[in-house]
């Protein structure tokens, strides 16, 4: 196998093309005056500038953090542009700019009316602003909000107000606080008492711009006994810099509400040598607050030149429950550090980790995770279960989970493993008459199934497809 | 039949083995194989422990970590030494496993697809249709006796020995090769499933495709009757003969064959 | 013994020993350990109950040697208001190496059990086999325990796995004592020997027998 390991060729990334539209952007750089600047564009009440401009005194306090195991290359602050948004046609201001249209076609989701997926509304972000979300009316009839963050801003203030930064407060940590202070847009959502949300809620957020950084903001809000399957998506061009992108997500799952958040994670790599990529720095987190509240996590990480994401659940109510399933794919020099947090505080909740690591070419791969039990959280359980799968000897995968036990009443159990795609099972699917680069495919969807079968039908092909395309050169 | 004879190359056998060594990590263990298998015939390899039969098999379908070392082997003609495992598999030349490999996670009909899939498109054929790839699939496993509810178990785990032969054997008719090696297949089977297994074998016998059958018992030749039988013993082929000689040594052993 | 902390240099190789007992907080512990090729080393760390202590041991482990394996097992009951902390590093440096690890604890009372552990295999150690398990029960509403068992792997040749679990004694399991008779305080106590015997059954007699009055 080895000499076939070394046939080492680029990744084909089929979304790393530029879209060529005229943009507008602020100046270069970060100081309080830039985020008036971002408050004043987009029209913003003086409660949401106060808070940004609380966040950004908050981060100038703050160190960068570094204890993943990754090499966080040095970031200048001061080089990036917050702000870039395609400009609009003074003439026009409703309409979308067809080059964006053509883009988001590309990236296989359609705007128009015509070829919208069926059964899928999706709120599209390009740079720093939302460009349309669809099925608004459809959604609407139920009375479900989905929109982008800032026409939640200008049309829901209440609801913002009351629940933004209520998960993940600003000082959370440096990129949650850069976050709070710069972000641009995002997508916002409500679903109301009762409501089973008719169809999947999705964002596509699409960095495009250079030199920029994309920093969205997400709010979900799941009220008594709603329900709501919500997909995230992301690409970005091919560049050889890297981009910055830090994210918030905030859920609020209320009593008896169930959430499905679904993140295909597939931001430019950075090619085989490790040049360019996105830093993708992201703070995401849910709370369940309400008795039988169910939040559940899937991912599928296979992008970014670093990762550095635990999308996390605190659950609060008694009965309730949250699973964290993923597959973090590293190739070529690639550095994921990705986990979950599961803080148990309420009675008889219940929590499932499945983490599944693939590790390829120079990459490293790391499983951080935190199980925390409160005194109070009498009967509680959790299980976690993290496999990492090598391929090729000079790549790395770690496990690194804590456990924090104090309530005697919990059961934790935790378990890790490590394996490769061995020679045999290679040779068997070979005599079968299956390549081996086909064969690899096969052998890694069928390590990540677990996890994948819990995604939207339409989103799990999809993502099957990209571990194959993300392993090409890597084995195949 | 000329089975030891000159080594002329003759297109008419469909496999031809000539003076074959090789080895594994440096040890020479097929010290100048001879074989011939003809179209439709049966042969049965037997031999002790340790005589170099599971190498035969690995060496014929190209285990990356078998190593020729000198003579020839040739499949309808044609160099099988330049051939990858998968294109050895498109020629038509099929092994079961003596220990099958589990994937976890792929089941047995996504597995099944990909390879059926691989070999029509090295023919230049487009991918069954999903309906007709079902219809195969139930109608292979029928054959063989396999239930139906195999087809959603992943590839080999957590089946048993008989359950990974027949599973074998299964795939073996869904691929119709022109060749079929069975590498111990007979191996930790009880009489039952031995018989399953020999029943699915003589389904698939046809004037169009030969078997080599690895045993080290003659039970299975019971149910499976060879045309020809061969002693390989210490990594040469001592003795050939018909289905009399397979009761020889049930009768006297490996001991007095030389 | 109060705020002791086993601090030794290193340990050269003959004063290895095999299937050595450490009573923690008594004997003194190497802090690191090298085994050399073919080395075999089996130990047994046991802490036992000694209120008001708060002990850390670090002990490092490197398998530099091909071939080279460790047995390394341990037992601590902290009942009332004890702090143990056990940092085991496990490094696998060389090819064809084994190392299984084994901890069972009971923490009661205020106490507070922390087991570091890491394995670390390091690139080129390829058919490194390394297995880690730590399980402790919790007997008290105030007691913690927290377990950071690590894989750290650069090779791929590797079988290695971490369990961990921290929970209560299985209920019902003390049900089918009770309803055979057995009163819940013998139930409980037979129970925590049957959690604790994989470990008690590597120890002497004199030491299992103290240990087990205990329970």
């Amino acid at each position: 196998m080895d000499e076939f390991l070394q046939k080492m060729t680029e990744r084909d990334y089929k979304e790393g093309f530029v879209t060529e539209v005229e943009q507008e952007y602020v100046p270069k750089g970060l100081d309080e005056n830039i985020i008036r600047t971002i408050s004043a564009i987009k029209g913003e009440p003086g409660w949401l500038l106060d808070f940004r401009l609380d966040a950004f005194r908050k981060w100038l306090t703050m160190k960068e953090p570094h204890w993943g195991h990754l090499n966080l290359p040095p970031i200048d602050y001061q080089d990036i542009i917050y702000y870039a948004a395609p400009r609009k046609d003074s003439d026009r201001p409703k309409e979308i700019d067809p080059a964006l249209m053509e883009t988001f076609d590309k990236l296989g989701i359609p705007l128009n009316e015509r070829e919208m997926l069926a059964g899928v509304a999706v709120d599209a972000v390009f740079d720093s602003v939302s460009v349309t979300t669809t099925f608004r009316k459809t959604l609407a009839e139920k009375g479900i909000i989905f929109c982008s963050f800032s026409e939640a801003v200008r049309e829901h203030p209440d609801l913002v107000r009351r629940y933004l930064a209520s998960v993940v407060p600003v000082g959370d940590n440096f990129f949650a606080a850069l976050n709070s202070a710069v972000f641009s847009d995002g997508s916002f959502c409500y679903i109301p008492k009762g409501v089973k949300c008719p169809m999947e809620l999705s964002s596509y957020f699409r960095i495009n711009a250079a030199g920029t950084g994309q920093f969205e903001r997400t709010l979900i809000i799941a009220d008594e006994g709603s329900q709501l399957s919500y997909m995230e998506g992301c690409t970005a061009p091919m560049r050889d810099e890297n981009q910055l992108h830090a994210a918030v997500v905030e859920i609020i799952v209320e009593k008896d509400a169930d959430v499905r958040y679904s993140t295909v994670q597939n931001w430019y790599p950075g090619d085989a040598q490790g040049r360019g990529g996105i830093l993708n720095l992201v703070t995401k987190r849910g709370i369940c607050r309400g008795e039988g509240a169910h939040l559940s996590w899937t991912q599928v990480e296979t992008g970014s030149a670093i990762t550095w994401k635990y999308p996390s659940t605190i659950l609060k109510g008694d009965n309730s429950s949250s699973e964290f399933y993923s597959v973090a794919l590293t190739n070529n020099r690639q550095m994921a550090d990705t986990g979950t947090k599961m803080i148990h505080i309420g009675r008889n909740t219940r929590s499932r980790i499945v983490s599944k690591g693939i590790s390829a070419g120079h990459s490293e791969n790391s499983y951080r995770g935190l199980v925390m039990v409160n005194p109070g959280a009498v009967g509680a359980r959790n299980r976690s279960q993290c496999d990492s799968l090598l391929i090729g000897s000079d790549c790395g995968a770690h496990t690194f989970p804590v456990i924090r036990n104090s309530c005697p009443s919990s059961t934790v159990e935790h378990e890790a493993t490590t394996s490769k795609i061995s020679e045999d099972q290679l040779f068997y699917c070979r005599q079968r008459g299956i390549s081996e680069e086909d064969a690899v495919a096969l052998i890694v969807g069928g390590y990540a199934r677990e996890v994948l079968s819990r995604l939207p039908m339409e989103f799990a092909v999809e993502a099957r497809k990209l571990l194959s395309v993300s392993l090409e050169g890597a084995v195949g | 039949m000329d089975l030891m004879g000159d080594h002329k190359l003759d297109n008419n056998y469909l496999l031809e083995i000539n003076s074959l060594h090789a080895g594994i990590e440096g040890k020479e263990i097929l010290k100048g194989v001879d074989l011939r298998i003809g179209k439709g015939e049966v042969h049965a390899v037997m031999g002790p422990n340790g005589a170099g039969k599971s190498t035969l098999g690995a060496v014929i379908t190209g285990r990356r970590d078998y190593g020729v070392t000198g003579g020839e082997l040739r499949f309808c003609g044609k160099n099988l030494l330049a051939m990858a495992p998968e294109e050895r598999s498109w020629a038509g030349i099929f092994l079961s496993f003596q220990y099958p490999i589990e994937i976890p996670g792929v089941s047995i009909t996504n597995f099944m697809k990909a390879a059926v899939n691989a070999k029509r498109k090295a023919a230049g054929l487009p991918d069954l249709k999903p309906g007709e790839f079902l219809k195969l699939l139930k109608e292979k496993m029928a054959l063989v006796g396999m239930d139906s509810a195999f087809a959603k178990r992943e590839v080999n785990v957590g089946f048993s020995g008989g359950e990974k032969k027949r599973n074998e054997i299964f795939q073996m008719a869904m691929l119709e090769p022109v060749l079929g090696i069975l590498d111990e297949t007979d191996s930790g089977l009880d009489v039952d499933a031995l018989k399953t297994v020999a029943d699915g074998v003589n389904a698939l016998r046809s004037p169009e495709r030969s078997f080599i059958i690895i045993t080290h018992y003659q039970k299975l030749l019971e149910y499976i009757r060879p045309d020809f039988v061969h002693v390989l013993k210490e990594g040469r082929i001592v003795r050939n003969g018909g289905p009399e000689l397979a009761e020889a040594i049930w009768q006297d052993g490996f001991e007095g064959i030389n | 013994m109060d705020n002791c902390t086993m601090d030794n240099e290193l340990q050269t190789d003959n004063e290895l020993q095999m299937n050595r007992v450490f009573l923690i907080g008594r004997d003194e512990i190497p802090r690191k350990v090298r085994l050399d090729s073919g080395d075999t080393l089996s130990w047994t760390l046991v802490f036992l109950p000694c209120a008001g202590a708060d002990v850390k041991v670090d002990l490092d482990v490197n398998l530099c040697g091909p071939g080279s394996s460790l047995d390394l097992a341990g037992i601590y009951i902290c009942p009332t208001d004890e702090k143990l902390s056990l940092n085991i590093k496990v490094k696998h440096s060389a090819e064809d190496c084994s190392s299984s690890q084994l901890f069972k604890g009971l923490a009661g009372g205020c106490s507070r059990a922390v087991f570091d552990g890491l394995i670390l295999v390091e690139h080129g150690a390829q058919r490194t086999k390394a297995v880690q398990e730590s399980h402790s029960i919790l007997l008290s509403e105030r007691a913690v325990a927290e377990v950071h068992p690590q894989l750290e792997i650069y090779a791929d040749d590797v079988e290695c796995s971490h369990g961990a679990t921290t929970g209560f004694l299985n209920e019902e399991e003390e049900f089918y004592m009770r309803s055979r008779g057995i009163p819940e305080a013998e139930a409980k106590r037979l129970q925590t020997i049957s959690f604790l015997a994989p470990v008690l059954a590597r120890l002497p007699e004199n030491l299992r027998n103290e240990i087990i009055s205990k329970c």
